[in-house]
């Protein structure tokens, strides 16, 4: 057992005495581990349970809100450095976006065939059209190899050449002069098999199927965070010496047009908003440019990014006319933006997308290159077009119905180059974080940022913790109270709904294609439905309850989204993924902003700063 | 159209057993059974308890039993009549909501997982047969250890072969130092060896890929 400050007393809830006595029926945490102190009976410090339930108390040096990519990555590294830490997951650890990924990630340039990291930096802040941090770009692109083999270290084996070399993908994605990209095999899901394994491996206390409600505050420093174990349905209050948020995106926000888990429903900005952080450029939401239209149950599904397009490869329009072509060196930004425009325009399929029509590719010997190559590196995109649109169009003999999907979030916690927010003892890391990707995420770089500076937050959450006390667990009796207070409310509106309303509002409004009118509409019903938010029914059962996890993710929704609309309605220009039909030209006369978002008292507001770049 | 299902609904905080419940769903020939789900959630019962996820067919969270069968309710189309169960032999949170954390702490049971490696900031030159990436698309669904005739949960929820196919790519990998083959034997690999049962969602041949290559079978 390692030596530790702070409290000693070690329970847990199969030992406590207590919690037996008061409370038979709770469902055991079965998955509590490592260093982290576990109180299981509370009720004397917390004062307000005289009779009902008794809460759990975990203290950890380090609390991890998040477990994909980013978040496993920074929960084992400040585990190495000696820190005890907590994990929570929404889903089964792991179960993230990561997980359901492509898989393919950049690594370090290939110097043998000239790229170089100046290169590889100077494609992500062209991608990004100016508005990335440019010293965390560079921190992203020295530090990729690293994170790569760290990465292995977990079990993951990325695909190997015949001497056991990691193999570049031949073609890389849109905006990337040179391929950086190495896959994973099975996509995604094999790296969430490396992420459970290296967690089970290191000594965390894991909390999953855990929903985070809220950070806790004192004197301006994050200390800690309450939350409910959605199968017991009990409120656990966390207490922490550092916080790392690394819950992910917000992608959630425009389903069903959306390729991501729907557990990524901005919890990362939400908590961050709520603990008085600054975000930056949260105007910038990536839609992946194809997305399947039909039927609805695949509507949003992934199927490309730019390069799938080949070299040959045409975006229709619905009386067959030239959208688009030379499709494959673009940015995601600029192809969505074509598809958004030109379905502005009227020229919509019946389906509500475009055509992509792959057939030109199958013309030519370089084009008869790239499909095969697309046959093998996208075979999983094309298992979702044959499940959408049949056989043929999945052997490219027939055109795609395509819209543009949300994807991935831009904007985030704004960090210093060590993750840390600016709220003392509050870090952050992967897509949770800001600035990294500015106005336009290149392909294959999001699984490096996870790991590169889910690296750094959890090596420097570790270190800080140990010149940090613990705050008083009283401090969650608020929070705790109003989680008490959730299941079987009887007021009028159902959770759910309110979500629908947002994330239809989100996608109309605040979506690929935005101007003044609807954003500011789109403002005052964010208000309205966060009004209604006050006024919820849920029903009273404990297990599983969906209505609690839907009424946990409402307000992390609602800050999000009033945070995107705000920021677009600042940046009077269409720039990277933010396009404005108002003002539809990039704003090249003045100096470059980051868009910088914070909440005081429950008002948003917005501060445009220089670039740094 | 409309569709009249049933799910089997249970809370074992309150319900002394399961029974079932029937709804009536519109629906159009490509509804899917978590649509079906979702709809009634949303419109008809606030409820209902069931696994969803990606959507896609990519995550394994929504697996359940249609007519007897382990499928992935998002890929599957509804058809009327269906009966909706959570996986068989697994245990139940709530209605088709089926408790998974056994299964964290099966990786650290059984250390599922390889040593811990030296850091050297560089990629280690590797190479690990075809079969290795081949295993890596389980999806963790459960529906092998939910097919499987002699897994017990109650007994050993990590005797199933779920695990079994993590300890044949771990057999794999040159960076493991386990006797991965001795681990299957004491999880009661013998049993399988006249047995074809366990189904694979993802379509794996457990059989072959994994338990013939944990019992040391030429492939």
């Amino acid at each position: 057992m390692r030596a530790r400050s702070g409290r000693q007393r070690r329970y847990t809830a199969r030992s406590s005495p207590h919690f037996h006595k008061k409370h038979d029926s709770l469902v055991e945490f079965r998955t509590y581990h490592g260093e982290a102190e576990v109180d299981a009976a509370a009720e004397y410090d917390l004062g307000v349970y005289g009779t009902g339930p008794m809460v759990q108390v975990r203290r950890s040096d380090v609390l991890v809100v998040g477990s994909g990519g980013a978040g496993v990555m920074a929960a084992v590294e400040a585990a190495n450095a000696g820190a005890s830490v907590t994990i929570l997951s929404k889903e089964p650890l792991g179960y993230g976006d990561t997980r359901i990924s492509l898989g393919v990630m950049s690594t370090s340039p290939d110097t043998s065939t000239g790229d170089s990291e100046e290169q590889f930096a100077e494609d992500m802040i062209r991608g990004g059209e100016g508005l990335n941090d440019p010293t965390l770009v560079r921190i992203l692109v020295s530090e990729a190899l690293e994170a790569t083999a760290t990465f292995e270290t977990f079990g993951h084996v990325f695909d190997r050449d015949h001497d056991g070399r990691l193999k570049r993908h031949t073609v890389p994605p849109g905006g990337h002069r040179a391929s950086r990209a190495i896959g994973s095999p099975a996509a995604g899901i094999s790296m969430g098999h490396a992420m459970r394994s290296a967690a089970a491996r290191a000594d965390l206390d894991v909390l999953e199927e855990t929903v985070c409600f809220e950070l806790l505050v004192q004197d301006g420093e994050a200390v800690g965070a309450t939350a409910v174990h959605m199968p017991s349905g009990e409120p656990i209050a966390l207490l922490a010496k550092s916080t790392i948020i690394a819950a992910g995106g917000a992608g959630s926000l425009y389903y069903p047009h959306t390729d991501c888990m729907p557990s990524v429903t901005g919890d990362s900005y939400g908590l961050a908003l709520g603990a008085g952080c600054e975000l930056v450029d949260m105007e910038q939401v990536q839609y992946l440019p194809f997305g399947i239209t039909h039927p609805p149950s695949l509507l949003g599904a992934p199927c490309g990014e730019p390069v799938v397009a080949g070299p040959f490869g045409k975006l229709l329009n619905n009386k067959g006319e030239l959208v688009l072509e030379n499709i494959m060196p673009m940015t995601r930004a600029q192809v969505a933006r074509s598809i958004v425009e030109e379905i502005g325009r009227g020229g919509a399929t019946e389906h509500g997308g475009l055509l992509l029509d792959l057939r030109p590719n199958l013309a030519s010997p370089q084009g008869e290159f790239f499909v095969r190559t697309l046959k093998k590196a996208g075979a999983p995109i094309l298992s979702v077009v044959r499940r959408a649109y049949g056989r043929k169009a999945a052997d490219l003999e027939e055109p795609w119905d395509v819209l543009p999907s949300a994807h991935y979030n831009m904007g985030g916690i704004k960090t210093d180059e060590w993750c840390r927010s600016s709220v003392p003892a509050l870090y952050a890391c992967g897509q949770a974080q800001g600035g990294v990707m500015g106005g336009n995420r290149l392909g294959s770089t999001s699984l490096t940022e996870i790991f590169v500076f889910g690296k750094r937050a959890g090596r420097t959450a570790a270190r800080e913790a140990r010149s940090r006390e613990y705050a008083e667990e009283k401090l969650a009796r608020g929070p705790l109270e109003k989680l008490q207070a959730l299941r079987g409310a009887r007021g009028t509106h159902r959770p759910i709904h309110l979500k629908r309303a947002l994330q239809r509002l989100m996608w109309e409004r605040v979506g690929p294609l935005r101007e003044a009118a609807g954003l500011e509409d789109a403002l005052e019903e964010i208000s309205s439905i966060e009004e209604q938010s006050r006024d919820l029914q849920i029903s009273e059962i404990r297990r599983c309850n969906a209505e609690v996890a839907d009424a946990l993710e409402l307000p992390h929704m609602l800050a999000t989204a009033r945070a995107i609309a705000i920021s677009a309605i600042g940046r009077t220009e269409s720039r990277g993924a933010h396009v404005r039909s108002d003002f539809p030209d990039r704003n090249d006369a003045g100096p470059v902003k980051n868009m910088v978002v914070r909440m005081r008292d429950g008002e948003c507001s917005l501060r445009p700063v220089v670039t740094s770049g | 159209m409309n569709r009249k299902i049933s799910i089997r609904r249970y809370d074992p905080e309150t319900d002394s057993e399961p029974r079932w419940d029937e709804y009536t769903v519109p629906s159009g020939d490509r509804t899917t059974v978590l649509e079906a789900l979702a709809h009634i959630y949303e419109n008809l019962d606030p409820t209902l308890a069931f696994g969803s996820g990606c959507r896609f067919g990519s995550c394994g969270l929504c697996a359940v039993e249609l007519n007897g069968q382990p499928r992935m309710a998002c890929s599957a189309r509804l058809k009327d009549g269906m009966k909706i169960a959570p996986l068989a032999g697994m245990p139940v949170l709530r209605d088709l909501v089926i408790d998974r954390a056994a299964f964290f702490d099966g990786l650290r049971k059984l250390r599922i997982f390889i040593s811990e490696q030296s850091q050297s900031g560089e990629p280690q030159i590797l190479r690990v047969p075809k079969l290795h990436a081949r295993l890596a698309a389980c999806i963790e669904c459960l529906a092998c250890n939910s097919t499987c005739p002699s897994y017990d949960f109650a007994k050993d929820p990590l005797a199933g072969p779920y695990l079994l196919v993590k300890l044949a790519q771990l057999h794999l990998d040159p960076r493991d130092t386990t006797d991965r083959r001795e681990q299957a034997q004491d999880l009661g690999l013998s049993q399988c060896a006249e047995c074809r049962s366990c189904y694979c969602i993802r379509g794996l041949d457990i059989r072959r890929d994994v338990l013939g290559l944990l019992m040391g079978e030429e492939s």
